[in-house]
């Protein structure tokens, strides 16, 4: 256990001679730094943290259970719509199970656009972490920066499938609709752009000496309390542990890439940020190599227009923007899913929440917060 | 370390686990008899195994599907043929689907090092679904044991904060299980 600086114990009144009480502070649902409507109930001594509990629920819109009365083709709306900012990961890791259980096999054009797609919805998810993250320390540039190159991912987004946000272009069996030669040139222009930026966002935000100071002894989480409370993506890598699904398990040809995986040492606040902004530096290298393998052919499997599962179960799981995204399955042989779960990473990631914030200041609370990176739509699902 | 090895020692070590019939589709599955058996088989993942990772905790009622009146319009193979008869929604029960007044309990684990992955599955009575917490073994299962217990109403005995996590206070039931009486509204299909 190592000894964090930032934690202090609160003074005691015996010697003071002054009464002193825990306070319970409300901190949300409608906080700008909770990034959607997640309350905390903190119990605090002082400055200090005595007990966290997260407040869950807000946005609970029961999708698994419409997912039970919806057709597959209707269900991948809903999942785009769990985490909205990264809709392609939802919608990929949905037709990966829907897929296994039909035993279909997804064309190879469409495999490589899927590993684009995805990607580049990393990097925009990412560049939303990247932003926001700023503005909850108190940086409020880098949020202009990365809204301004996000912005070009979503315009290839709208160029391919015609949405913004919530996108339904990746579909059981393949993908919506094919890119151009039109497509592919304001791609590579926008990977070329992007890399230089890449390097901007270290001097603006990542080595910036206030940035450190508040970051990087904050909210330290040990590999082995990161694996005991299940936590997955940049969240687990950044304290060192060495799980990536994208490696251990590959899915769309994700084996024949060649990237590495970001890895912190710590677990900081700051380690977490910055594995995030090294995997942008990496998406782009898949981007790339899957832009050089794209080769003609069909983009859609051979299917029947109204799916019907086979009776039976499967489970097949995403390195997604924010973690370890799985879809659990349970077909009836009818026209809509028996039972669907998503293993949702943010809503496991926050859950450690209430162990690391024990013991810190409250102004350490939104650093915390802001490095796991949630997106409310998926912790309530 | 194989799947067929993981499969085998968890089979041998812990009382009254079986292969699962109808396994979870390329991964080994395993079917715990009682819920006594289940810290059993998670510390043996866990210690002996190097399945450290508690990846999921989840449940299936098997009573029967979700009556879809209200929820899905008919479904016609031929979009625009008008004669074209409407698919069925929900099968008829057959004979690779038994529908039983069970919950099914699932869980999984992974182990990060060999990238293998097992699921352990577990009945229990409708009635009185109730098995042991597994928060003391794996912190992760704290807030997925809740939203089971939130959705499904399965007990987790030993748990430290077994409260609903997800859906309203005011709502009273578990909306996941199958004899959820759905409401009509405006937004229903004609």
């Amino acid at each position: 256990m190592s000894i964090n600086p930032m934690n202090s114990t609160p003074i005691r009144s015996e010697t003071s001679g002054l009464k002193t009480d825990t306070l319970f502070l409300n901190m949300g649902p409608q906080h700008p730094s909770t990034h959607g409507v997640l309350r905390l109930g903190l119990t605090i001594s002082g400055e200090v943290i005595v007990e966290a509990m997260p407040d869950i629920g807000y946005l609970h819109r029961g999708v698994e259970k419409l997912l039970e009365t919806r057709t597959y083709a209707q269900g991948v709306v809903l999942a785009d719509r769990l985490d909205y900012c990264s809709a392609m990961s939802n919608d990929l890791a949905f037709c990966l199970s829907v897929e296994k259980l039909l035993g279909a096999q997804v064309p190879k054009r469409a495999q490589v656009l899927r590993v684009i797609m995805a990607e580049l919805n990393r990097i925009a998810s990412h560049l939303i972490f990247f932003g926001t993250y700023g503005i909850d320390i108190g940086a409020f540039t880098p949020f202009l920066y990365a809204f301004r190159e996000r912005e070009m991912v979503l315009d290839l987004f709208e160029m391919c499938c015609g949405a913004r946000l919530t996108y339904n272009y990746i579909r059981p069996g393949g993908v919506a609709s094919d890119i151009n030669a039109d497509w592919i040139a304001r791609c590579r222009e926008f990977l070329d752009f992007f890399k230089p930026r890449l390097d901007e966002y270290d001097t603006l935000l990542s080595f910036n000496p206030i940035f450190l100071v508040r970051t990087q002894t904050v909210g330290i989480i040990t590999p082995k309390t990161a694996v005991a409370w299940g936590l997955s993506g940049p969240n687990l890598r950044a304290s060192g542990v060495n799980y990536d699904v994208r490696q251990a398990e590959p899915y769309c040809g994700y084996e024949q890439y060649d990237f590495t995986v970001a890895l912190g040492k710590t677990g900081s606040c700051w380690d977490r940020y910055f594995c995030r902004v090294v995997e942008m530096r990496q998406s782009v290298r898949i981007v790339e190599q899957a832009l050089s393998r794209l080769a003609s052919g069909e983009i859609m499997a051979k299917l029947p227009k109204v799916l019907r599962l086979p009776a039976g179960e499967a489970y097949s799981h995403i390195e997604a923007s924010r973690g370890d995204l799985g879809v659990y399955i349970v077909s009836d042989g009818g026209l809509a899913p028996y039972r669907l779960h998503f293993r949702a990473p943010c809503f496991i990631n926050l859950a450690i929440l209430q162990e690391i914030l024990v013991g810190k200041k409250v102004a350490d609370v939104i650093a915390v917060l802001g490095s796991l990176d949630i997106v409310l739509g998926e912790v309530d699902r | 370390m194989t799947r067929e090895k993981v499969l085998s020692d968890i089979l041998a070590q812990v009382p009254g686990a079986s292969a699962a019939a109808a396994p979870v589709k390329d991964y080994p599955t395993v079917r715990l008899s009682q819920p006594s058996d289940l810290p059993t088989a998670a510390r043996l993942l866990k210690d002996e195994l190097g399945f450290d990772y508690l990846e999921m905790v989840t449940a299936v009622d098997w009573l029967g599907p979700t009556k879809t009146e209200g929820f899905l319009p008919a479904v016609t193979p031929i979009p625009f043929a008008a004669k074209a008869p409407a698919l069925p929604v929900t099968p008829a029960a057959g004979p690779d689907i038994a529908y039983r007044p069970v919950l099914d309990l699932l869980w999984s684990f992974g182990n990060l090092k060999t990238h293998l992955k097992v699921f352990l599955r577990l009945e229990v009575s409708r009635e009185k679904p109730e098995v042991p917490s597994l928060t003391g073994l794996f912190p992760a299962a704290d807030w997925q044991e809740r939203e089971t217990f939130d959705l499904f109403g399965v007990r987790f005995s030993g748990h430290p904060n077994l409260t609903k996590i997800l859906t309203p206070d005011f709502l009273q039931g578990h909306p996941l299980l199958k004899d959820y009486v759905h409401q009509p509204d405006e937004f229903d299909a004609d």
